[in-house]
């Protein structure tokens, strides 16, 4: 199984990991639904339908997760502003879904929605045509943070901006995407966002049936997000991504040109949020700026590090477990949960470098063909101000 | 001759007598009508208080204006009363004996509404512009040319031909200015009174020609103001200008106070500190208590109190910040990202901490009297005594960190760590205490920010947040790793901020900072003074 | 690495069955949802809120509890996190199975509930003073609608008495609540002859720390000759810097008196108010009325929160309305069934802390008084103006035209929360 296959999809199942967490999947998949419709509420096993919501945006969390994990445990890219593209793309859901309300708002004017006939605007501002069409809205869900990602990628890559000062300045894009969207003059609802859908696709957004639906929906997309990971990381693209990673000026004097490398998969990450973001709005059932805050897209790096990255399924099983630790704690500790989550990022750094599947040899992925110089690198990105180490490779 | 001067005394002493008689009854009935639940009311006794030219009136009008004025429920006499501890002392007014004390339920207070304020600032100011203090007469001319009564002419004349100081004689001209503008029966005086207005080039006199410029009767009074106020708005508009420089470097400073320390912990060791926040909370915490402790101890140090705050916020930090070094980040050199995860763990925990110890309310911290209210270099341009002192105090900051760096042995073991660990380590540095010590002085300068901190924003366990990405903006566009770098960017950020924000609005001002910066990072992909060498490539 | 595989799996399902287990439980007491955030930018606020319901349900339990049943208090925290909120709501409503909810303090915390209440179909309250332009079925809400809080106040500085204001500046945090209650106030002060030239509005975002520039803003616009007068919709944390500077600028209140809907004792008490007296606040409550309810509400605040300088604000007193309405609505209807209280809470009476009774209306908002009070030396709000009489909450602002026509009241013929008319006029002709 370790050995490289030319069988199609052969790429999912070349771990074992990958082969437990797409398992996993596909049993919770079909379960769920399952333990929802045809067991009767009385049962022990009955899956209410607030656990199909809650559920959903763990995946929806997770294929976020997912995205991260894609750039920074295989291309070194640590980006301190993924929540915006996952914000984006809810955004771009939410529009629909607001347009989709039509007359049904509070005020009941057919073409605007409820927060603009209060703010006095007399039509629907250009950036909001054609969010009408769900076709048009879905592939909103992708351009608009994927363009985001290649204008911000383009320039920064070619510049070479890395490291450190790439995290931070992800994080002023996104601070300033908030501060942006904060505004009611921008046309997205200011503070309160975009709140009040009725109905998605025809269907009530509430209804039982509905929320099943994007949980499968949800669960889909993250067999895919896992897919297209796998599928980057197994080929020789990913090769390079993990050259880029590990020694990036060595891979640019070999003659590869980086930034397109990193520049590619930055957009499909950021596309892979922009997906995650449209599934869980309608599931949350509102979108705000507060998406783009600084700290959401601080802990989505967290949930990939707990989790351990560089495996796709340790940065889901981290955004799963902190996100159910959270909706956990919240209520059966409602004054310390945050010394509960607080310490255990630090027990996980100290003691479980590699994150938790990291730590489980059963899900080490078999990369014998790496040198071990190149794990070892994996723990030292590059670009960090810190006192060079004598192992520290990459000198030009 | 002499006849006539006996007359002339006699008929004044007659004159004054029966005044005086009236004036007393006056005072007390006046007095006995401050307890109405009418304000209406409550103005014609002040008035009538202050026209009584009875000695008692300053004192119970003063008393009224610091809401020191009581009426007793059980027999309605108003008094004077000071709280000390849990009771009132009660002073009569009438005879200014002391008549015992009450505690609060027996008492009610005499409310007095904004209205009442300003009337008693001018009546207070007509009663004490001839006071032997000048700083109470400084406050008197002030208070009078707000009040502007028309009925003060005649001691403001007396009060401006006695006066000596030349500053306060400027104020005195400046009330007799306005009245005459506002109240004279002749134009031509009212235009000269607006022509000598025109000097002062400050908002209240522009509030007044504006008023007048539109309200007079006579045309050439109206044009007269009009002038005049041209000429105070281009003023004002020049010290606007300079008044923006100051606050551009004022925001500068705060930025400069929050990301110093981080210029250490972030820039120079390479610990991604997401608790710095924290640090620079309590910091502002160990103020709030600092001032608690001298407010039931000693609460004469008061005006020290910061003083005091400074070493004990560094203190406070700074072992905690050791604390964190020795048992979280030290295990982590070599892995900087995961300091990320680590810290941001910690940081939860100190906020959650401080909440659960302070409770999640604001905590108080007094500004000390040194510290408050505004030095005016002219009316046009109000530098706040707090922003200077913020400024005085990070400029101080930065020039003490330098010195460590530059100028002493363990400045100089820190950098030798930094550019080189294996090679200090064999020349005999112990590494391990000189990180220890380097988080340590980077933790305590962020307390001491606070201990700044604390002077303008909230003291909540929130506190840290708000700071924490502006630190970490300000650090890397002036370039990690460099305290030149981190001073030219916060003042620089400071600066191009404010100049944005009156054309923009404070929001919009903001985000474009942040994508200047994002761009500046394009151009100089490791900030305004980048470190050169091979160590930065690694 | 079967063993391990095993040992996963095995915590899998155990934090599995541990969340489906979690639903099945006894009611034999009645239960309150507390959804107040305790962490995050909230808890300055919230978290005496929560104390002040824990307070309250110890109280009523102390009584006998209700309907021969104890209470028993759910308190979640949504960590000032929107999307939370709605999860944590439909945790209470689903999983806790609670009765009824008090919670929330932002107006998007209670937009993103919102739908959750009215599918689930529970009741939620809501203390804090907001923009109005809502009323749900499923909400009451105890906190003021503009109408009970910003025109009162304005009308009070447009008054003699007040200082005569001619000139108007409005300062606000760029969300919905100012926004709206700005709309309102800009319509009601044209309506009062007010220009557009004497009228300057300005947002800030959330948080915003450095006020120079508008502190110098404002000083600047009040000296144009006529009588200034600032309405402030500033919310939270940035108050402190605010007044801090207002007070280093020396802006005066005697010159520019400065009114706020959101800074009550609460917000107060993190402030040295000495420079700041006679700035004013309007709200519904003062802690320094003096009434014999107010002073055993503050002794009995005082003793169980144990700290002697703790102060009671506006949204406590509209928490503690809230909830003996619902407790009287409760024994009334003898059942905690929601359809059954909601019909026994209209027209429900409960005496206000400051004097008078506060009634529940049709429409879901309170009758209650107005006051307009000036901040004093202690930290204080002193009553310097106040209402004859309660003044009803409006849902819809009667100063925004596409809002006037519409009428809330939930009881027949209308039934409605936004119409124009009764939705079940057919029959009920």
């Amino acid at each position: 199984m370790t050995q490289p296959s030319n069988a199609p999809f052969s790429f999912l199942y070349q771990d074992r990991g990958g082969q437990i967490f797409l398992s996993l999947l596909l049993a919770v998949t079909l379960l769920v639904p399952i333990l929802n419709v045809a067991v009767s509420p009385e049962s022990a096993l009955h899956v209410p339908s607030y656990m199909v919501s809650l559920l959903g945006k763990y995946l929806c969390f997770a294929l976020l997760a997912l995205s991260v994990d894609l750039i920074w445990g295989f291309a070194g890219i640590l980006s301190l502003g993924h929540g915006a593209f996952f914000a984006l793309g809810g955004y771009a859901m939410g529009m629909h879904l607001m347009r989709q309300i039509g007359d049904r708002g509070v005020y009941g004017d057919p073409v605007l929605p409820d927060f603009m006939v209060f703010l006095n605007w007399q039509e629907l501002p250009w950036y909001w045509y054609g969010f009408d069409s769900f076709a048009f809205a879905a592939v909103m869900v992708l351009l608009v943070p994927g363009a985001l990602a290649f204008l911000f990628g383009w320039f920064a890559f070619r510049s070479r901006v890395t490291g450190v000062y790439l995290s931070i300045i992800t994080q002023a894009m996104t601070y300033a995407l908030m501060l942006a969207f904060f505004r009611n003059d921008m046309g997205f609802g200011g503070n309160n966002g975009l709140t009040d859908f009725k109905d998605i696709l025809g269907y009530d957004i509430q209804g039982d049936g509905t929320r099943l639906a994007l949980f499968v929906a949800s669960a889909l997309a993250l067999a895919l997000g896992y897919g297209v990971g796998r599928f980057i990381a197994a080929s020789r693209l990913g090769r390079v991504l993990v050259g880029v990673r590990d020694a990036e000026s060595r891979t640019r004097f070999l003659g590869y040109r980086v930034e397109y490398y990193k520049l590619f998969v930055f957009c499909v990450s950021a596309m892979l949020a922009g997906i995650a973001g449209a599934l869980y709005v309608p599931q949350v059932g509102i979108i705000n700026p507060s998406e783009f805050a600084p700290a959401n897209s601080i802990e989505i790096v967290i949930w990939v590090a707990v989790g351990g990255r560089g495996t796709l399924y340790g940065a889901v099983l981290g955004a799963i477990l902190i996100n159910y630790g959270k909706t956990y704690f919240t209520g059966a500790l409602p004054e310390a949960w945050l010394y509960v989550l607080g310490s255990l990022f630090i027990l996980v750094t100290l003691f479980l470098p590699k994150g938790l599947v990291g730590s489980l040899p059963a899900f080490s992925l078999p990369r014998k063909q790496e040198s071990p110089q190149a794990h070892a690198g994996e723990d030292k990105p590059s670009d960090t101000p810190h006192p060079p180490s004598p192992t520290s490779e990459a000198r030009p | 001759m002499v006849f006539r001067m006996l007359s002339v005394l006699l008929l004044m002493g007659g004159f004054l007598i029966p005044t005086v008689a009236f004036a007393a009854g006056s005072f007390e009935d006046a007095l006995a009508n401050l307890n109405s639940r009418k304000f209406k009311d409550k103005q014609q006794a002040i008035t009538r208080i202050a026209e009584s030219g009875d000695a008692r009136a300053l004192v119970t009008l003063e008393a009224l204006l610091a809401g020191q004025l009581f009426t007793r429920k059980s027999d309605k006499k108003v008094l004077i009363g000071e709280k000390s501890h849990e009771v009132y002392r009660l002073t009569d007014p009438l005879t200014g004996q002391e008549t015992g004390q009450a505690p609060s339920k027996e008492l009610k207070k005499i409310r007095i509404n904004n209205k009442l304020r300003g009337l008693l600032r001018g009546a207070i100011g007509g009663l004490t512009l001839l006071s032997p203090d000048p700083d109470k007469r400084l406050a008197a001319a002030d208070a009078v040319f707000k009040a502007r009564s028309a009925d003060m002419v005649p001691v403001l004349e007396k009060a401006l031909q006695r006066e000596e100081e030349s500053q306060i004689q400027e104020r005195l001209a400046r009330a007799l200015a306005a009245i005459q503008a506002s109240h004279n029966q002749d134009p031509a005086q009212k235009v000269i009174a607006i022509d000598q207005l025109s000097h002062y080039s400050e908002p209240d006199v522009r509030a007044l020609l504006g008023n007048i410029a539109q309200n007079d009767e006579s045309e050439i009074v109206r044009d007269a103001a009009q002038k005049a106020l041209e000429r105070v708005e281009q003023d004002l508009a020049r010290w606007a200008l300079l008044g923006n420089l100051f606050q551009g470097i004022s925001l500068g400073s705060v930025l400069l106070l929050a990301a110093v320390g981080l210029a250490i912990t972030f820039g120079v060791m390479g610990v991604i500190n997401m608790a710095h926040g924290e640090l620079v909370m309590l910091g502002a915490y160990t103020t709030f208590v600092v001032q608690d402790v001298i407010r039931s101890a000693a609460p004469e140090l008061f005006e020290y109190s910061l003083f005091i705050a400074i070493p004990a916020a560094f203190i406070v930090a700074g072992s905690v910040g050791m604390l964190i070094e020795r048992s979280v980040i030290r295990y982590l050199y070599g892995r900087p990202l995961e300091t990320l995860l680590a810290t941001w763990g910690l940081s939860l925990i100190l906020q959650q901490f401080m909440r659960t110890l302070f409770g999640p309310t604001n905590q108080e911290v007094g500004t000390p009297d040194w510290m408050s209210g505004f030095v005016e270099i002219t009316g046009g341009l109000v530098l706040t005594y707090n922003r200077i002192a913020i400024i005085v105090f990070s400029l101080f900051v930065v020039l003490l960190l330098a010195l460590i760096l530059r100028k002493t042995a363990f400045g100089l073991q820190m950098r030798a760590v930094t550019q080189n660990r294996p090679m200090a380590a064999s020349m005999g540095i112990r590494t391990g205490v000189v990180d220890m010590m380097t988080f340590g002085l980077g933790a305590g300068i962020a307390g001491m920010a606070g201990v700044a901190l604390s002077q303008i924003d909230n003291v909540s366990p929130n506190l840290g947040q708000t700071y924490i990405i502006d630190s970490f903006m300000v650090v890397v566009f002036g370039g990690v790793g460099n305290l030149w770098g981190t001073l030219v960017g916060a003042f620089s950020i400071g600066i191009v901020n404010k100049f944005l924000e009156p054309v923009s609005g404070a929001v919009l001002g903001k985000i474009i900072v942040l994508v200047a910066i994002i761009l500046f990072i394009q151009k100089r992909p490791r900030g305004l003074f980048a470190l050169k060498g091979r160590a930065v490539e690694s | 690495m079967t063993n391990k595989l095993r040992a996963l799996l095995a915590a899998g399902t155990i934090a599995g069955t541990s969340l489906i287990t979690g639903f099945a439980q006894a009611a034999d007491t009645i239960k309150v949802g507390v959804l107040h955030s305790l962490s995050g930018t909230m808890a300055i606020s919230e978290t005496t809120l929560k104390d002040a319901m824990m307070m309250m349900i110890e109280d009523q339990n102390a009584k006998g509890g209700l309907l021969g049943k104890k209470l028993e208090a759910v308190v979640v925290d949504p960590a000032s996190n929107w999307p939370l909120f709605a999860e944590k709501a439909r945790e209470l409503i689903s999983k806790d199975k609670v009765d009824v909810v008090f919670g929330c303090w932002t107006s998007v915390s209670r937009k993103s509930v919102l739908p959750v209440f009215e599918e689930l179909n529970s009741l939620l309250f809501y203390p804090v003073q907001y923009e109005g332009e809502e009323s749900s079925r499923n909400v009451f809400y105890t906190g003021a609608a503009p109408n009970q809080q910003a025109i009162p106040a304005v009308d009070y500085l447009m008054s003699e008495e007040g200082g005569e204001a001619k000139r108007w500046v409005l300062l606000g945090t760029d969300y919905v609540y100012p926004r709206t209650t700005n709309k309102i106030l800009r319509a009601y002060l044209k309506a009062k002859g007010v220009a557009e030239a004497d009228i300057m509005e300005n947002y800030t975002p959330f948080g915003h720390s450095d006020w120079q520039t508008i502190v110098s803003d404002v000083k600047k616009f009040a000296s144009a000759g006529k009588k200034t007068a600032v309405v402030s919709t500033i919310n939270g944390d940035a108050n402190v810097p605010f007044y801090k500077e207002l007070a280093n600028q020396g802006v005066k209140a005697e010159d520019i008196p400065v009114v706020a809907f959101s800074v009550g004792e609460e917000e107060l008490a993190g402030l040295d108010t000495g420079p700041l007296v006679g700035h004013l606040a309007a709200w519904n409550y003062f802690m320094s009325v003096d009434t014999p309810e107010n002073d055993a509400f503050i002794a009995q605040w005082k003793a169980f929160i144990k700290d002697d300088k703790r102060v009671t604000n506006d949204p406590m007193e509209a928490h503690y309305i809230g909830f003996k309405m619902w407790a009287q609505a409760v024994e009334q209807a003898g059942t905690t069934d929601v359809d059954a209280v909601r019909q026994a809470m209209y027209g429900q009476e409960v005496k206000n802390l400051t004097g008078g009774v506060a009634v529940m209306n049709t429409n879901h908002h309170l009758s209650k008084p107005v006051m307009v009070g000036e901040i004093q030396p202690d930290g204080q709000l002193e009553t310097v103006w106040e209402t004859e009489g309660v003044v009803k909450g409006d849902a819809w602002s009667d100063y925004i035209p596409e809002s006037a026509k519409l009428t809330a009241d939930w009881t027949y013929p209308w039934v409605c929360g936004n119409c124009e008319k009764p939705k079940f006029a057919v029959m009920a002709e």
